[in-house]
């Protein structure tokens, strides 16, 4: 009775021991799901959601504290850069070019004499800026078309998978070299644009299938069977039990979208001088490497700290979002 | 019979099969749903059975107007609900609620109990005015056997018995007339399925409702239904009350099915006459040509193969009457008994 | 007695505290006699039969007691590869979902021919043969044919039959069938348990049929183990129990399903729910849910009364029971 053999998908983060058992179906149910009054008259506790267990698993993940806490200074930083750095990034004083560190340097001078300690304080502002609003700009416009496709589907849904697959078949660097070299103006606006334009279609196609898969829950059908109307489907029972994927692919995102600009700013098509990129002195820096390792150090280093935390934080909220997956 | 509330009339519904990706061509078609006829009188239980892929879950999600038939009517109080549209279809879709299989996928894990089964209030606020809802809701659940006091807590919470419970108040919400439900127990534990199925007992005649129960356990539908239809690839082959379908089965599937049921008494399995049918049941894009069931049929001759037989009361039982004679799709109908008719034993107490 | 298990315990960790999943379970089997299993989910009966077959998940499972007594020697004390000579060759499990069982990008010839070549190192040429006849000898029509066919290609029962065939192939002394029947159609359940109850007799095998559905139980096992809450509350011959119940969980169990041949009004609902497995009740673990209940049975857990030679209750009140 292939009717009544279901292994029921449940995207709540049960109670149990994170899938891993291999007992039958059914007990395996039983110990994720009995209701955890002792008389097993009811459930007793205070009432648990999705969001409140993931809180209660990041809260103990030693990944998540750790990432957190990089990305939570890194925040802090990119908003009052002046609080730890009191000289400006722009400050250069070429006698001191390429010196190593020193009082009140404690990264030294690059090539053109700034202070890397300064410089790299304030890179920190243009990776957040350009990943956090090209991860918003990506999140909304992906998971817009995706949830659209995914639940109106036929040709509508064609239409935008072609398209995704134009998107794919671009190469990201060097359509960024072709694109990006056109544009004169020295703001992190086109990169942003230019990462949510390659971006999107990521977001789309991983919404899509999120919505796709929520769509076919019962519960959506029992709410269409009361007359539902599509927003209401939509946005009460299909949206909220769709967005962790979106969630964790973009947080995820957020970190390769910092290395891109950083690789464009390199390239010398995203930001230029005197802009204050990451990716700019490491660029400047490179030829130096011999001479002041540290200059191109310091800025790589921050570089990869930042992507790496960005990325296991991902990783952390996929974790807790979706035992399971683990 | 009562007057019909649901009066359904030669329903189908093909599911295409294309091939190609910009130039679609129909290729076949899934027959899941092939031409089934019947009637629900007001405070009538009707059962249907049928194993998997007999198309019984598509019949219900056409009552409820998930799906659209492909052809065919579904008379609700003699209108056609199946050309609605917009208001009409909602103000309809008040009337007939559906419950649905699985307790742990039919409720929305991100809301709470309160507003599961208040969302009907939600949808139709003409149902009951705002400041009464809270109330309204927790009468509900008290007449499921719920504690009111849940409201706040969300489906996880509850055990399988206790969310079938919450999905059975979401679907009494509207006061409807019809309520369809699909397997509605077969996914919970022995012991909880007693008390679901009495449950709905209790509420058919405590509001006045009319059930389609639809359910691959033979047990259980004897148990809830006061007729039966038997269906199989896409048809109902024989139909009648419980007794006559049960205890005078004439359509040689029903009679396979039934023998096939295990009747939990180990004093029967020796006198117990076992019907096992060869091979599986054929795939409903290339049905077979007449009779569908003949090729897993004892009985099919050429005959078979040619014409397909109508549902209706077979011509030799038609003038003796008798509970032989209720509406049969086979050219040989015969009657059999296979089920125990005096048990051994009647169980304990 | 071919297997024996005794007083086994089996904990889970879970994030609510430690799931007591068996506790202390002791059931045997003979060659040729079928054992049913029966308990609704979370009573432990298959994690008992994983354990049984070395195939629980440890951790988050842990075995915290008893013994597995197969052919005389305790398998919780042999080594790991010692245990999968055990495995598959002398005794094998049949699971409910065959479709996820099989592989499916390896054709099941392929995969009842690995039985061959990796336990008996037979040559390819060789295990396909045996292959297409174990196909036969489970009733699938044109083996010959079909052995070059991919799991989905066969529809749900004849997967099932392809799972039974694999698990006969090194005729195994012990079969464990966990709900083997649950996800097929009625006429297809009636096929494939008189194909497992014919190849039993003609084996010579010993059946452990776990299982919740009380039809199927009357219908092929010799003898029946009722478990709740990680116990067994009663053990009987078949035909006892069915007649009389010496345990309120049974009786209420066996008056709780709808039947056929009876149309009654009211079905008779056994309250409440059952335990929590990190909290189990003290005492008897049914108390919450028993018509019987009374203060003893809140603080003394039964034992399992002797109630005749061949039966067992774990009810203070078995008598009272009994006599209905």
């Amino acid at each position: 009775m292939p009717d009544q053999h279901h292994e029921p998908e449940h995207a709540v983060a049960g109670t149990g021991m994170g899938g891993t058992m291999d007992l039958g179906v059914d007990e395996a149910e039983t110990l994720e799901r009995r209701p955890t009054g002792p008389d097993g008259t009811g459930p007793q506790g205070r009432p648990r959601s999705l969001w409140s267990d993931a809180w209660r698993d990041l809260r103990r993940n030693p990944v998540f504290i750790v990432s957190g806490l990089v990305i939570l200074f890194l925040v802090l930083i990119s908003l009052w850069p002046s609080a730890i750095a009191s000289g400006s990034p722009l400050a250069c004083d070429l006698s001191k070019a390429q010196q190593g560190s020193s009082a009140g340097h404690p990264f030294g001078f690059d090539g053109q004499g700034c202070d890397v300690y300064t410089r790299t304080v304030y890179g920190a502002r243009t990776s957040v800026a350009v990943g956090v609003l090209a991860t918003l700009g990506v999140a909304v416009l992906g998971s817009v078309l995706g949830a659209l496709a995914g639940y109106f589907g036929g040709i509508w849904d064609s239409v935008l998978s072609r398209i995704t697959d134009v998107f794919f078949a671009i190469p990201v660097v060097l359509g960024g070299l072709v694109l990006l070299s056109v544009i004169t103006s020295n703001t992190v606006w086109p990169v942003i644009g230019f990462i949510v334009l390659l971006g999107w279609p990521q977001l789309s196609r991983i919404a899509r299938g999120a919505v796709i898969t929520a769509k076919q829950n019962d519960y959506v059908q029992a709410a269409r069977a009361l007359g539902a109307s599509h927003s209401r489907l939509m946005l009460r029972h299909i949206a909220p039990n769709a967005v962790a994927p979106v969630i964790v692919v973009a947080t995820i995102a957020l970190g390769t979208y910092i290395a891109l600009e950083a690789t464009l700013s390199y390239l010398g098509v995203g930001l230029k001088p005197p802009s204050v990129s990451w990716g700019i002195d490491i660029s400047a820096a490179s030829p130096y490497i011999r001479n002041a390792p540290h200059a191109l150090l310091w800025p790589s280093g921050a570089l990869a700290v930042t992507v790496l935390a960005f990325i296991m934080l991902g990783d952390a909220v996929r974790d807790a979002l979706d035992p399971k997956l683990r | 019979m009562a007057e019909p509330i649901l009066e359904v009339s030669d329903l189908v519904k093909h599911y295409p099969l294309t091939q190609g990706v910009v130039f679609r061509k129909q290729v076949g078609a899934v027959r899941a749903v092939d031409g089934v006829d019947f009637r629900l009188g007001r405070g009538e239980t009707l059962g249907i059975v049928g194993e998997s892929g007999c198309g019984k879950s598509t019949v219900a999600k056409m009552l409820v107007n998930l799906e659209r038939p492909t052809a065919g009517s579904i008379r609700y109080k003699g209108e056609d609900i199946t050309r609605l549209s917009g208001r009409a279809l909602k103000a309809v879709r008040r009337n007939i609620q559906m419950v649905f299989q699985d307790p742990y996928t039919s409720l929305n894990p991100r809301m709470t109990v309160g507003d599961i089964v208040g969302e009907p209030f939600d949808i139709h606020p003409e149902a009951a005015p705002k400041g009464d809802r809270r109330r309204k809701v927790q009468e509900l659940l008290d007449v499921v056997g719920l504690n009111p006091e849940y409201v706040n807590r969300y489906p996880h919470q509850f055990s399988g018995g206790q969310r079938q419970r919450i999905g059975i108040a979401r679907g009494l919400a509207l006061r409807p007339e019809v309520i369809v439900a699909d397997e509605p127990v077969s996914a919970l534990d022995v012991s909880v399925q007693a008390q679901v199925i009495n449950l709905m007992d209790r509420l058919q005649s405590e509001f006045d409702l009319s059930y389609v129960f639809i359910a691959h356990d033979l047990s259980i539908v004897r148990h809830i239904s006061n007729r039966v239809a038997v269906m199989y690839l896409g048809r109902i082959v024989e139909t009648g009350t419980d007794t006559e379908i049960y205890e005078h089965p004439t359509h040689p599937y029903t009679q396979a099915l039934l023998s096939a049921v295990p009747v939990p008494d180990p004093e029967a399995r020796e006198h117990r006459e076992r019907i096992i049918l060869s091979g599986d049941v054929p795939s409903p894009t290339d049905i077979p040509s007449g009779c569908r069931f003949r090729t897993r049929c004892w009985k099919a001759q050429e005959r078979c193969a040619r014409e397909v037989p109508a549902l209706a009361v077979p011509a030799w039982f038609r003038t003796e009457g008798g509970p032989a004679a209720h509406d049969s799709a086979c050219h040989f109908a015969a009657e059999k008994q296979v089920v125990p008719v005096e048990p051994h034993g009647s169980g304990p107490g | 007695m071919l297997l024996e298990v005794r007083d086994l315990h089996v904990e889970f960790r879970t994030r609510d505290g430690v799931a007591k999943a068996v506790n202390g379970v002791s059931y045997g089997v003979d060659a040729s006699e079928t054992l049913a299993v029966l308990g609704e989910s979370g009573s432990g009966k298959s994690v008992t039969a994983q354990a049984v077959m070395g195939i629980l998940d440890m951790p988050p499972g842990r075995i915290t007691g008893g013994e597995v007594v197969f052919r005389g020697r305790d398998l919780l004390q042999l080594k790991e590869d010692e245990r999968r000579k055990v495995r598959g060759a002398e005794m094998a499990m049949i699971f409910q979902d065959a479709l996820s069982s099989l592989n499916p990008v390896l054709t099941v010839g392929d995969q009842l021919g690995e039985m061959f070549t990796v336990h008996r190192g037979m040559s390819r040429k060789d295990a396909r043969a045996k292959a297409v006849e174990l196909m036969d000898r489970v009733r699938i029509p044109a083996a010959r044919e079909r052995v070059k066919q991919y799991p989905h290609q066969f529809s749900g029962g004849m997967r099932q039959r392809i799972m039974i065939a694999m698990a006969l192939a090194l005729e195994p002394a012990l079969i464990i069938a966990d709900e083997p029947t649950t996800a097929l159609d009625v006429t297809v359940q009636a096929q494939v348990m008189d194909l497992l109850a014919d190849l039993q007799r003609e084996y010579h095998m010993g059946l452990i049929l776990i299982t919740h559905d009380l039809g199927v139980v009357a219908d092929v096992a010799d003898r029946i183990a009722v478990m709740y809450a990680g116990r067994i509350v009663e053990s009987a011959p078949v035909h006892d129990i069915y007649k009389a119940p010496a345990h309120p969980y049974t009786r209420g169990l066996l008056e709780s399903i709808p039947r056929l041949d009876l149309k009654g009004r009211e079905l008779y609902a056994i309250k409440g729910l059952p335990p929590n497995l990190t909290q189990i009740p003290p005492g008897c673990a049914f108390h919450p849910r028993c018509p019987l209940a009374r203060d003893v049975c809140r603080t003394d857990e039964p034992p399992l009364y002797e109630v005749s030679a061949t039966r067992g209750s774990a009810c203070h009140f078995w008598r009272e029971c009994l006599d209905g």
